[in-house]
C-alpha cells in the first residue's frame, strides 16, 4: 500500500482542513480501494481534531500519531 | 472567474446605466466584486463552520487565491462522500436492525422489551404465543396487564426488582396463563449507564415440568416395585406354612364344622395372599423367555378350560372365532397367563351381568398373529384408559385385585416383541388387543425384537 504524504507543516486552520480533503478528494478512489493511504503531517493541534472529524464522516478509518514536533495522521480505508 | 465576473459584470451595469460614463462603470464593476468575493467568503466560512472548522482569516487567501483553491468545491466533494457513506451505513442499519428483528422473533424464548413504566416497548412472536391472548396491539401497553393479566404490577416482580436494583433477577418457576415458565429480566442501559427499561426472558418449561414429574413417579414406582418384591419373598415362606399346617389340621379328624369353616378360610385367605404375592414377583422378576412353537389357538382353548367354572358360574357366554394361523415362537406359560389375565378381567367387568359376552378372535396378518378379546361389559372410562396397563392401577375393591395382571401382561407381550392396547367406550364394553410376531427374535439384551 502507497503512502502518500502531505506535509503541511507551518499551516493552520481552516487551510489545514482544506488541503488535506484537497487532497483526500483527489485520491479518492485509491484510497476507498486500499490500494493507497493518505499521511498527513501537520504541527497545528486543532487539525488532529477537525481532520479526524472530517474524514470519518466521510468513511474513513483515522489514526493521529504524535511525533517529535509535529502530528502525522494516518487516513485510510474504513476497516 | 474574477476576469469572468468583470466581462459579464460590465454589460449588465451597463445597460441598467445607459447614461453614465466609464468611469461610473467602473465603480460599479468594482462594487459587484466586492459585494460577490464578500459573499463566497462568507459563504465558505459558512461551510467550514459546518466542518467543524475555524473561519478563514482576512489575510488568508486572497481573492485570487479564493477562487483558485475553489474551497466550496473541496468541500462540496467531501459532503458528497459523506453523503454516500451515510446511505451505505443506513443501509447497512437496516440490514442489522432486519437480522435481529429475525432473531428476536425466530428464537425458542419469549423475550420482551419494557421501559421503566413497565409499558411495553418490544415483544417477539414467541412471547406473544406464549403469553399473549388477545389480538390487540401490545406495544404500548403495561406487561403486567398483557402478560399477568393483572391490573396492577404484583408484589414480586422481577421487572420491578431489576428497574430498582439494577440487577438481573431469575424466576426458577412462575405459573402464568396454565404454563410454567422460567424468567429472567435484566437491565437496559443507555450509553451513560442510566437504566431505561427490562429485557424480560420468558422460558415455557411446561413440558419439562411434566417429564420431570412422570419421570419421578416412574422411579418411585419402580423403588416401590423393589420393595414390593423384597417383601413378597419373605411373605412367600410363613404363607405357605400358614397353608400347610391349616391343611394339616383339616385332615385331622376330630375337628367341628365351626373349626372346619374357619380352617378353610384361612386356606382360601393365605391362598389369596400367596396369589398377590406370585404376582408381585412376576411383576419384578425379569424371567427370561422360554421360546418354543406354540400354537396360539390351543392356547386361548388352555385358557378357556382352566378358568371354565368361573365362565360358567358367571353366566357368560364366550364366543370364538379362531382363525387358522400359523404357530408362533413364544414363552407359552407367559403367553397363557397374558390370555388369562385379559380373560379374567373380562370376566370381572361382566361381573353381576346376565347377558355377558366375551368374543375371542385370532387372525393372522403378514408375520404376525392378532388376538383380540372382547366383552359387553361397561366399559372403561375415557380417565382411565392410559391408565389401565400401569402397575398396581385398579378400581377393584381393596382384596379384590392387585393391579398388577394387566402391567404383568403388557410386560410380558413387549418382551415377545408384540403390541397390546385396548379400545374402551363407556358402556358399549372393551376389546384387547393382542398383536405377537411370528418368530421372536431374542436380542442380546434379552429383550425381544420383532
Amino acid at each position: 500500500m502507497d503512502n502518500l504524504v502531505l506535509d503541511i507543516r507551518g499551516q493552520i486552520c481552516p487551510a489545514c482542513l482544506l488541503i488535506s480533503l484537497k487532497e483526500l478528494n483527489n485520491n479518492r478512489s485509491r484510497i476507498k480501494n486500499g490500494e493507497a493511504s493518505l499521511v498527513v503531517l501537520t504541527d497545528h493541534r486543532d487539525a488532529t481534531r477537525t481532520i479526524p472529524n472530517a474524514v470519518t464522516a466521510m468513511g474513513y478509518s483515522v489514526n493521529v500519531e504524535k511525533r517529535e514536533g509535529y502530528y502525522e495522521i494516518t487516513i485510510k480505508k474504513e476497516k | 472567474m474574477r476576469s469572468r465576473s468583470k466581462k459579464k459584470s460590465s454589460p449588465d451595469r451597463g445597460s441598467f446605466q445607459k447614461n453614465n460614463r466609464s468611469s461610473r462603470v467602473q465603480a460599479g464593476t468594482k462594487d459587484t466584486e466586492r459585494i460577490l468575493y464578500k459573499y463566497i467568503r462568507e459563504k465558505v466560512n459558512q461551510l467550514l463552520e459546518i466542518m467543524g472548522t475555524k473561519p478563514l482569516r482576512e489575510e488568508e487567501l486572497d481573492e485570487r487565491t479564493i477562487v483558485e483553491f475553489d474551497p466550496i468545491g473541496i468541500i462540496a466533494e467531501s459532503f458528497k462522500e459523506i453523503l454516500e457513506h451515510l446511505r451505505e451505513k443506513n443501509l447497512q442499519l437496516q440490514q442489522a436492525r432486519d437480522y435481529l428483528q429475525a432473531v428476536f422473533d425466530a428464537v425458542g424464548v419469549g423475550i420482551s422489551i419494557v421501559d421503566r413504566d413497565l409499558k411495553i416497548i418490544k415483544c417477539n412472536e414467541r412471547q406473544k404465543e406464549l403469553l399473549v391472548r388477545d389480538t390487540d396491539t401490545v406495544e404500548g401497553r403495561h406487561c403486567y396487564e398483557v402478560y399477568c393479566g393483572i391490573d396492577s404490577p404484583p408484589l414480586i416482580c422481577p421487572a420491578i426488582e431489576t428497574i430498582e436494583r439494577s440487577r438481573e433477577v431469575f424466576l426458577k418457576e412462575v405459573t402464568k396463563k396454565g404454563r410454567v415458565f422460567q424468567i429472567n429480566t435484566s437491565p437496559l442501559k443507555d450509553g451513560e449507564g442510566n437504566i431505561t427499561g427490562v429485557v424480560e426472558v420468558s422460558v415455557d418449561i411446561t413440558d419439562k415440568k411434566r417429564t420431570e414429574e412422570a419421570l419421578h413417579q416412574a422411579e418411585k414406582l419402580a423403588a416401590v416395585g423393589r420393595l414390593a418384591a423384597g417383601i413378597a419373598h419373605e411373605l412367600n415362606n410363613p404363607l405357605g406354612n400358614i397353608i400347610g399346617y391349616a391343611k394339616l389340621l383339616l385332615k385331622t379328624g376330630d375337628l367341628g364344622d365351626y373349626e372346619r369353616e374357619k380352617l378353610s378360610v384361612i386356606i382360601e385367605q393365605a391362598e389369596k395372599g400367596s396369589e398377590i404375592i406370585r404376582g408381585l414377583l412376576e411383576f419384578s422378576h425379569e424371567r427370561p423367555l422360554e421360546l418354543r412353537s406354540v400354537l396360539i389357538n390351543n392356547s386361548i382353548e388352555r385358557v378357556l378350560s382352566s378358568m371354565a367354572h368361573i365362565i360358567e358360574s358367571s353366566g357368560i357366554k364366550v364366543f370364538k372365532y379362531l382363525d387358522d394361523i400359523p404357530p408362533v415362537e413364544v414363552d407359552q406359560k407367559q403367553i397363557e397367563q397374558v390370555f388369562h389375565n385379559t380373560l379374567l378381567n373380562a370376566v370381572q367387568a361382566l361381573e353381576g351381568r346376565k347377558d355377558g359376552i366375551i368374543e375371542i378372535r385370532t387372525a393372522g396378518l403378514d408375520s404376525t398373529v392378532q388376538i383380540s378379546l372382547s366383552d359387553n361389559g361397561p366399559g372403561i372410562p375415557r380417565e382411565h384408559l392410559s391408565l389401565i396397563f400401569d402397575p398396581f392401577f385398579t378400581t377393584k375393591p381393596p382384596g379384590k385385585g392387585t393391579g398388577l395382571g394387566l402391567s404383568i401382561s403388557s410386560e410380558i407381550v413387549k418382551k415377545h416383541g408384540g403390541s397390546i392396547w385396548v379400545e374402551s367406550e363407556s358402556g358399549k364394553g372393551t376389546t384387547f388387543h393382542i398383536i405377537l410376531p411370528v418368530r421372536t427374535r431374542i436380542a442380546l439384551n434379552g429383550e425381544a425384537e420383532s
